[in-house]
C-alpha cells in the first residue's frame, strides 16, 4: 500500500516522539550511575552527565559499611520472598474456587471481594486492627495486610475460567479431585499468569513503603526503601544553614543519594528482562478476559 | 457418570439425576471451601473489620477505652473537618492534585498506545516497550531520588547546567506551581508506558481490514485513528475512566509523601499524608478517621455515579 507524504511525515514524527520518551526513561539512570561512581569534585562542579568523571567507588563502601543499608537490603529480601510466596498461595487458593461454576454462593463471595476495591476502612482503622492483633513490628503485618490484591485475584480467577471446560470435566470423570485438578491441570496451564502475578507481588513487596512506615517502627527491621528514603530526606531538607557544612560531607551525601537509588534499582533491572515477556502476555490475556 | 439406557425415559430418572448431581456438587464444594478459608479470613479480618472500625469517626477514640467503649460524639469531627481552614485546604489540595493527575495522566497512555501501534519495526517496538514499562516497577522513593537529583536547588543537575549557561538557579521544588508540575510530570513518567499495555491489548483486537479499506477510500492516518482506532478502544477507555474517576479523592500516599517538602506543604499536603502525620504520629485517631471515611465515601459515590453514567451508554462496568 502506498503512503502519502503526510502519512510518512506523521509516522516519522511518532517515531521521534516515542524514542525521546524512551530516552527520558533511561537517561536518569545512566546519569545516576555516572554520578555514583564519579569523584565528588567532578560531581560538585556539574561535570558529570552520562559518563563518569574520575572514577571513585568509595561511597559504595561507605554506603554498605557505615549505613544500615546492608541490613535493610537483607530485610527487603526476607519481606519480598516471604510475602510473594504467601500472597501467591492465598491468591491461587481464593481464585480457584471462585472460578468454579458449581461453587455455592459464588456470586456473593466474589461481590464481597470486589466491594473492598471500592470502599475500605482506611489507614487508622486498619492500623488499629493490626495493633489489636499485636502484629506491629512484625513482618506479618506486611504479609497479612497485603495478602491478596483483589485486582490480582480477579484476573487470576478469570484466567482460570478461561481454561477450557472439557479439559477439567474429562479429568473429573477420570476421578480427579479438586486439589489434583488444580495442581496437575489448571496451574500448569496458567504459567504466564502465575509468572505475571509473582512479578507484581514481588515488585510490590520490594518497593513496599507506606505499610513499612506505618507498621514497622523498629529501625533494625525496616527495609531498603524506607532506609534510602531517610537518606534522601536529610539531603532534601538541606537548607541554607546546612550549606555551610563541610564541603566533604556534602559531596558524600550528594553521592550517597545516587548510590542508594542505584542499589535499589539494580535488583529490579536484573530480573526485569526475564519476566517482561511473561507479564506482557499475562496482562494482555487478563485484560481481554476481564 | 454415564447415563444408562435404563434410566432414561423412566419417571423417577430426572429426580434421581438431580439428587445425584446435588450430592456430587456438595462433595465438590467441600475441598473448594477448604481452599477458601485463608482468603475469607483475610477479607474478614483485614478488609471488613477495619470498615467496622470506622465507627471511631463518630466517637472520641482513646486507647484506654478501645473502639467499643469510647464515648459517642456524633458528627463532631465532621463539623471540625468542614469548619477548619487547615482541613478544608487539605481536601481541596487532594482534589486539585488528583484532578490534574487525571486530566494529564489519563490521555497519555492512550496516545502512547496509538503511537506504538504505528511502529512497524518489531525490534524497535519491543525495545521502546521494554524501556517505557520500566519506571512503573520503581518505587516512589527511587523516583523521588531522581527528582531530587535533577531538580533540587543545591546540587540538582538542571540547576548546575543552568549555572554553567549563566542562569540563576531556580527553586523548582520550593515553588508551588513548579512543584505541582513536577508532581504531575513524574506521575505521568512513571505510569504512562505501563498503562498503555491495556490499550495495546484492545488495539490488537481491531480488525486490520478496516484500516485497509479506509486507506483505499483515501482516509489519511489521522482520520483512520479518529474513525477506527478510537472507536475500537472506546470500551477500554470508558472502563478505565470509571476506575479513574472512582479514585479522584485519593492521591497515592507514596507519591505525595516522597515528593513533598516543608516549603510547598500548603499545596502538597493531601488527605492520606495528613491522616498519617496527624492521625498516627499525633494520635488524633477520630478526626483523621472521619477524614478517611469522607475520602472513601466520596470515592464510592464517584465510582457508582460514573458507572451509572456509563451504563446509560451501555458501557457500565457493573
Amino acid at each position: 500500500m502506498r503512503e502519502s507524504i503526510g502519512g510518512k511525515f506523521f509516522v516519522t514524527f511518532i517515531h521521534i516522539i516515542l524514542i525521546l520518551i524512551s530516552l527520558t526513561c533511561i537517561l536518569p539512570f545512566v546519569h545516576l550511575v555516572a554520578l555514583s561512581v564519579s569523584s565528588g569534585h567532578a560531581v560538585d562542579l556539574g561535570q558529570v552527565l552520562f559518563w563518569p568523571v574520575g572514577l571513585d567507588f568509595t561511597v559504595y563502601n561507605y554506603f554498605f559499611e557505615n549505613t544500615p543499608a546492608l541490613r535493610a537490603f537483607t530485610n527487603s529480601v526476607i519481606i519480598t520472598l516471604g510475602g510473594t510466596i504467601l500472597s501467591m498461595l492465598a491468591t491461587v487458593l481464593t481464585a480457584y474456587p471462585l472460578s468454579r461454576r458449581y461453587l455455592y454462593a459464588r456470586k456473593p463471595i466474589t461481590m464481597a471481594a470486589l466491594f473492598t476495591m471500592l470502599f475500605g476502612g482506611g489507614m487508622i482503622p486498619t492500623y488499629l486492627v493490626m495493633n489489636s492483633l499485636h502484629l506491629i513490628n512484625t513482618y506479618w503485618s506486611l504479609w497479612l495486610g497485603g495478602l491478596i490484591s483483589t485486582y490480582n485475584m480477579l484476573i487470576m480467577k478469570s484466567y482460570f475460567e478461561s481454561v477450557p471446560g472439557e479439559v477439567a470435566e474429562s479429568a473429573q470423570i477420570d476421578g480427579c479431585g479438586e486439589v489434583r485438578l488444580l495442581m496437575r491441570i489448571i496451574l500448569p496451564l496458567s504459567l504466564p499468569m502465575l509468572a505475571t502475578l509473582t512479578l507484581f507481588y514481588g515488585v510490590g513487596y520490594w518497593n513496599m513503603f507506606m505499610s513499612v512506615i506505618l507498621y514497622i517502627n523498629e529501625t533494625s527491621l525496616q527495609n531498603l526503601t524506607v532506609v534510602v528514603q531517610g537518606m534522601l530526606q536529610i539531603q532534601g531538607n538541606f537548607n541554607m544553614a546546612a550549606m555551610d557544612m563541610m564541603q566533604q560531607q556534602e559531596m558524600v551525601s550528594e553521592k550517597l543519594k545516587a548510590v542508594g537509588v542505584v542499589v535499589m534499582v539494580v535488583p529490579m533491572l536484573v530480573v526485569y528482562p526475564f519476566l517482561q515477556k511473561y507479564f506482557v502476555k499475562g496482562i494482555m490475556l487478563g485484560s481481554i478476559k476481564g | 457418570m454415564k447415563i444408562t439406557p435404563a434410566a432414561v425415559g423412566t419417571d423417577q430418572a430426572p429426580a434421581a439425576k438431580e439428587a445425584f448431581y446435588q450430592t456430587k456438587r456438595f462433595r465438590q464444594n467441600i475441598p473448594l471451601f477448604a481452599m477458601l478459608i485463608p482468603g475469607v479470613l483475610y477479607y474478614l479480618i483485614f478488609r471488613y473489620a477495619p470498615m467496622g472500625g470506622l465507627v471511631i469517626a463518630f466517637k472520641d477514640y482513646n486507647f484506654h477505652d478501645g473502639i467499643w467503649s469510647s464515648p459517642w460524639v456524633g458528627w463532631k469531627y465532621f463539623e471540625i473537618l468542614f469548619q477548619s481552614n487547615v482541613t478544608l485546604q487539605i481536601i481541596w489540595n487532594t482534589l486539585n492534585l488528583s484532578v490534574l493527575n487525571l486530566v494529564f495522566g489519563f490521555p497519555a497512555p492512550i496516545i502512547i498506545a496509538i503511537a506504538l501501534n504505528e511502529v512497524r519495526k518489531t525490534w524497535l517496538k519491543r525495545w521502546i516497550q521494554t524501556v517505557i514499562y520500566l519506571p512503573h516497577f520503581l518505587s516512589w522513593v527511587i523516583v523521588a531520588g531522581i527528582v531530587l537529583t535533577l531538580f533540587s536547588i543545591e546540587g540538582g543537575t538542571v540547576n548546575k547546567l543552568l549555572g554553567q549557561w549563566g542562569g540563576e538557579p531556580v527553586p523548582f521544588l520550593y515553588r508551588a506551581d513548579s512543584w505541582i508540575a513536577i508532581f504531575i510530570g513524574s506521575g505521568m513518567w512513571k505510569e504512562m508506558g505501563f498503562s498503555a499495555i491495556i490499550y495495546l491489548a484492545a488495539l490488537s483486537s481491531i480488525d486490520p481490514s478496516l484500516y485497509e479499506s479506509a486507506g483505499m477510500d483515501g482516509a489519511g492516518k489521522l482520520r483512520q485513528i479518529w474513525h477506527i482506532t478510537l472507536p475500537g478502544i472506546r470500551p477500554t477507555i470508558i472502563l478505565l475512566l470509571i476506575l479513574g474517576v472512582g479514585r479522584l479523592m485519593e492521591v497515592g500516599f507514596d507519591q505525595v509523601y516522597n515528593l513533598q517538602n516543608p516549603t510547598v506543604l500548603e499545596k502538597a499536603e493531601v488527605i492520606s499524608t495528613y491522616v498519617y502525620k496527624v492521625g498516627l504520629q499525633q494520635a488524633q485517631f477520630s478526626l483523621t478517621t472521619a477524614m478517611g471515611l469522607f475520602e472513601s465515601f466520596v470515592g464510592l459515590v464517584l465510582v457508582l455515579s460514573a458507572n451509572a453514567l456509563a451504563r446509560k451508554f451501555d458501557q457500565g462496568l457493573f
